[in-house]
């Protein structure tokens, strides 16, 4: 294979790539030589870079990031733990629905990451009021997409499983929560993003260890490389699961991979 | 002797939320012996599905009796099976899997399953093509699968609610006579729904014609033509005359119906 032919079915990664590349260069191009910052107020590529080499190699980042992942781990479990059979019962008894409705209406649309403050009193400074504060922030994904994977799923599947003498428990089991995966498995995806706010803000509020307490710290204390090296692997870490959810949604259901127009 | 399925004054309304009733049926009479292939035709929206869907189980007539086996219909047994129009597989599961669902449904050990699935993805020619998924399967095949998986479970009464409407027209004429081998193997009573009438000619035992909405039983034609049928009968002047004989019972109830 040629290098043209090579590129031209790539195009996608290499172009972004590129993108990528030219960002960093203009950007530390720019902050050295057309306006040469004060390292205290900005920084530059090329400072990040090597703050990077540094805490990579040193102790308290891992210990930082194992702080936090404790708390998202307890703290999204229990979102998946609760949210997907509320969802399910939300979609399949009309009168869960509509006594749930208002409540969760309500919870979704307002911001509330506000209740970290009282998150933090109730539950404690430590992994308790940061998992707690996570749960709350992705438990809503799962319920909503749960409930609208149940409200999609297909009448005519629902009748081939009665027609076969089925009963509730096999509308369950064979066809609502398999038909209803692709669309918690989506849920996660949005749960992920939330739930890292939740760690990274309850660490800002309040907290002696963690990613985001290191990242609030290090800006505290106008060490902006540090901070950035922080900010860096976060993305990093969102990314992966985030595109970890992507693969499992298609690995998951490849009748709708096959449907989707890429 | 009662007949094997008898339907008597069957009548049913839909009460849609905030509308006026709509009769689907209404005094539908109708009755069919053991072993017979019956079609039904009709007007759209005459009630041929919903009927099917009372004997099925599904939903329940306002009035009226429907025996099988003169025993009233009270709700799904595995003694009747239908094969859907829109397939109905399960899309994450395997060919074998789906025709399992039923055999499972019942408590069948795993090993039984297996062998009967085995057996029917034969007997409806999918051999090859166990291990596949619905979406990486043809429009034909998966109607073979919806066929293998009414007959999984043995049942008495094979109901076919327009099984071939969503093939193409040549896939259609295949499975046309490969749903008739495989009658003349299982000796299965069959109710079969249809818009097409040349579908109903060829078939069947006997054609019920229904009046438009609501559905009654109009007029019912034997068709005298002889077994095993194949597709050049279709080109004989006998089949073009029950053909006719369909079409002008029919004509008069489409001509009934306010203009489309």
């Amino acid at each position: 294979m040629t290098l043209k032919t090579h590129f031209a079915e790539h195009r996608r990664f290499w172009i972004g790539l590129g993108s990528v590349v030219f960002f960093l260069c203009a950007w530390e191009l720019i902050l050295t030589y057309v306006f040469p910052v004060n390292p205290f107020f900005f920084t530059k590529p090329s400072l990040i870079a090597a703050a990077f080499r540094e805490q990579v190699q040193g102790a308290k980042l891992w210990h930082d990031l194992a702080i936090s992942s404790q708390a998202f781990i307890w703290g999204f479990s229990f979102a998946v733990i609760v949210g997907i059979p509320v969802g399910l019962v939300m979609g399949w008894r009309r009168r869960v629905e509509y006594s749930l409705d208002p409540f969760l209406t309500a919870l979704y649309a307002s911001p509330l990451i506000a209740l970290a403050p009282l998150f933090i009193i109730v539950f404690g400074v430590g992994v308790l009021g940061k998992a707690a504060l996570v749960f709350l922030l992705s438990v809503f994904p799962f319920i909503f997409n749960t409930f609208a994977g149940v409200k999609s799923t297909d009448s005519l599947l629902i009748n081939v499983i009665r027609s076969f003498g089925g009963r509730e428990k096999d509308l369950y089991l064979k066809v609502i929560l398999p038909s209803t995966i692709p669309y918690i498995i989506a849920g996660a995806r949005l749960a992920i993003g939330r739930g890292l706010v939740g760690i990274i803000v309850g660490e800002f509020y309040a907290a002696s260890e963690g990613i985001g307490f290191a990242i609030s710290q290090a800006g505290d204390t106008y060490r902006l490389p540090e901070m950035f090296v922080g900010i860096i692997i976060l993305s990093l870490i969102a990314v992966v699961l985030t595109e970890i959810m992507r693969k499992l949604e298609i690995t998951a259901a490849p009748w709708r991979a096959s449907d989707e127009v890429r | 002797m009662a007949p094997f399925i008898q339907a008597q004054n069957l009548s049913l309304s839909f009460r849609p939320k905030n509308r006026e009733p709509v009769a689907a049926l209404t005094d539908l009479n109708l009755a069919v012996a053991r072993g017979e292939f019956v079609s039904i035709v009709g007007p759209s929206g005459c009630g041929k599905s919903t009927f099917l869907n009372i004997l099925l189980g599904l939903i329940k007539q306002d009035s009226g009796t429907l025996e099988l086996n003169s025993t009233p219909i009270t709700g799904p047994s595995q003694e009747r099976a239908m094969v859907f129009q829109e397939f109905g597989l399960l899309p994450w599961r395997t060919v074998a899997a789906n025709i399992e669902l039923g055999l499972e449904l019942k408590g069948t050990p795993t090993a039984a399953r297996t062998e009967r699935a085995t057996e029917l993805i034969k007997l409806v020619g999918l051999n090859g093509f166990e291990r596949h998924y619905p979406h990486e399967l043809s429009g034909g095949m998966k109607q073979r699968v919806g066929l293998a998986r009414a007959l999984a479970t043995e049942p008495q009464v094979l109901l076919m609610d327009e099984p071939f409407a969503a093939l193409d027209a040549q896939t259609r004429d295949l499975m046309q006579t490969e749903l008739l081998q495989i009658w003349e193997r299982t000796k299965k009573t069959v109710l079969f729904v249809t818009h097409s009438i040349e579908e109903a000619a060829y078939l069947s035992d006997r054609v019920i014609i229904m009046t438009a909405r609501p559905g009654r039983t109009k007029d019912v034609l034997q068709i005298g033509l002889p077994r095993p049928r194949d597709y050049e009968m279709r080109l004989t002047p006998e089949f073009n005359e029950i053909k006719l004989r369909i079409w002008e019972v029919l004509k008069e109830e489409l001509n009934s119906r306010a203009p489309l």
